[in-house]
């Protein structure tokens, strides 16, 4: 029942575009588009660019939650930290991230660094900001029965607050990774010379409609398998948690 | 004068922080230490921030932008709620949706672009729509969910004391799925403003996002910041501006499932 009418409205446009009823120029038929895809997967440059803007991600995914972790936990625990970085939190995090690319690539020059870096900015504040909320939204009562049983300093840190901000951590880290292909994308479509939005672009802008669909089904596609993947895994491995967030 | 003084004690580091850094950078900036054309010094940005304003570029080119974002957020806000609604209201419709939601979400909404101006006049009307989308979205999922998470037994006394159809709807289901609409509306304000941005990068000739890369291809490093701080400042204003204005207008609506 689910899938009905996803498959109705593809069997639809099939038709039109067929028919002529839309231009088959700009609305590919979806058999085509799926022909297209798989064809340039195997033998074009559709895998090449996907292993690119992958390759990004990992990038930048690892540039973001590396320092963001510790740093979200840092704050949480020690006030003054929280004092001193919050300002800059809150006046960054409400800004597109797209608009440190220009920043960056005056500073960095253009190419891979200024483009990695930027996807990593967006997944970084999200995984601070979150990592934080985990800490400052845990039971404190839970930090009360583990002081009553002795636990104090790295011990509590390690036994108590790190296990109930875990969950926590998780979503940013999912929300982080969602947000770096978005920014990643983004900004292959406007500054990058490879990659799948970069893919979007140019065969946008040689009006190779097939090409561009299925450039368009493929990105679709990966924010796919990495939001329901790991939000699986998050089930998964944080059995006994609900999840937190959207 | 005692209050002050305490919330002066209390906030020093985090007001004094911001101070001190412009201070370094200003200093670093004119004394070599910072390349003055990457890190232009902070007095120089207000200067040209100032220039830009008294000209009335940043005027024109900010009022393009609030009114795009006031375009897609309304188109956003109209079609997300209803959508929403009826998602919440009728399976059938719900397990229709949701597959083909699931896997459009995801894209980034630039992506939008090219296949918007295939179907809509390419320009003005091509923008707003593509900054709409997930803003739609998100609002749509939101609302959606607003109204799922109503308390069955709730809905159950209101049907025995006879509420059915458009007063069902009106005195109970939407009052109960009003925190998650607005939480949905301020989400989507947010993203209404990043996408336009977004898309002014890549295609407008006007709007902040437009300043901001025509300041970087000719250069112009300090107009370049002073752009960044005024979209800084609208982000800003549209987040937390909303969040106020929900807790002064609707005091007993809760603030729900920031993300």
């Amino acid at each position: 029942m689910g899938f009905a009418v996803p498959m109705g409205a593809l069997v639809l446009w099939e038709i039109f575009s067929r028919l002529g009823i839309v231009s088959p120029r700009y609305f590919p038929a979806p058999t085509t588009v799926a022909w297209t895809l798989a064809d340039r997967l195997v033998a074009g440059d559709l895998g090449g660019d996907l292993l690119v803007t992958l390759t990004r991600l990992a990038f930048a995914f690892a540039l973001a939650a590396v320092p963001a972790v510790p740093l979200g936990l840092l704050m949480g625990i020690a006030r003054p930290v929280r004092d001193l970085v919050e300002p800059y939190l809150a006046f960054i995090f409400p800004v597109p991230k797209i608009t440190l690319l220009p920043f960056l690539m005056i500073i960095l020059g253009v190419g891979e660094p200024a483009f990695v870096l930027t996807g990593a900015s967006s997944a970084f504040f999200q995984i601070v900001i979150s990592t934080l909320a985990g800490v400052q939204t845990m039971d404190p009562r839970l930090i009360e029965v583990g002081r009553n049983y002795g636990a104090h300093g790295p011990r509590l840190f390690w036994k108590v607050i790190l296990p109930a901000a875990l969950p926590a951590i998780f979503t940013g880290l999912r929300l982080g990774l969602g947000l770096a292909l978005v920014t990643l994308v983004a900004v292959e479509f406007i500054a990058a010379k490879s990659g799948l939005g970069h893919l979007v672009y140019r065969h946008w802008q040689m009006l190779s409609t097939p090409e561009m669909y299925a450039a368009f089904a493929l990105v679709g596609g990966l924010g796919l398998v990495l939001t329901r993947g790991l939000r699986a895994l998050q089930a998964r491995v944080l059995t006994w948690q609900e999840d937190i967030g959207v | 004068m005692k209050a002050v003084g305490r919330w002066l004690a209390e906030h020093w580091i985090t007001i004094g922080s911001p101070i001190v850094l412009l201070y370094v950078w200003e200093w670093a900036s004119a004394s070599g230490l910072l390349r003055a054309a990457f890190f232009p010094r902070p007095s120089t940005i207000v200067d040209h921030l100032r220039d830009l304003a008294v000209d009335g570029t940043l005027w024109g080119h900010a009022a393009t932008t609030l009114v795009r974002i006031g375009w897609s957020f309304s188109l956003a806000a109209i079609l997300g709620v209803a959508i929403g609604l009826a998602m919440g209201l009728w399976r059938r419709l719900r397990e229709g949706l949701d597959p083909v939601f699931a896997v459009i979400y995801p894209i980034p909404s630039v992506l939008f672009l090219p296949l918007v101006s295939f179907l809509v006049p390419p320009g003005e009307i091509a923008l707003v729509v593509t900054a709409s989308v997930t803003s739609f979205f998100l609002i749509a999922f939101t609302t959606t969910h607003g109204v799922r998470q109503i308390d069955r037994l709730v809905v159950e006394a209101a049907r025995h004391y006879g509420a059915t159809g458009w007063r069902l709807f009106a005195a109970v289901l939407l009052p109960g799925a009003l925190p998650f609409i607005f939480t949905g509306l301020r989400l989507g304000l947010g993203f209404a403003l990043i996408v336009v941005v977004a898309v002014e990068i890549v295609s407008a000739s006007r709007g902040l996002g437009a300043l901001l890369w025509l300041s970087w291809q000719v250069l112009k490093v300090e107009d370049m910041y002073a752009t960044f701080f005024v979209i800084a400042l609208l982000g800003a204003l549209l987040s937390y501006g909303l969040a106020a204005l929900r807790a002064r207008l609707l005091p007993w609506v809760p603030d729900v499932g920031d993300r």
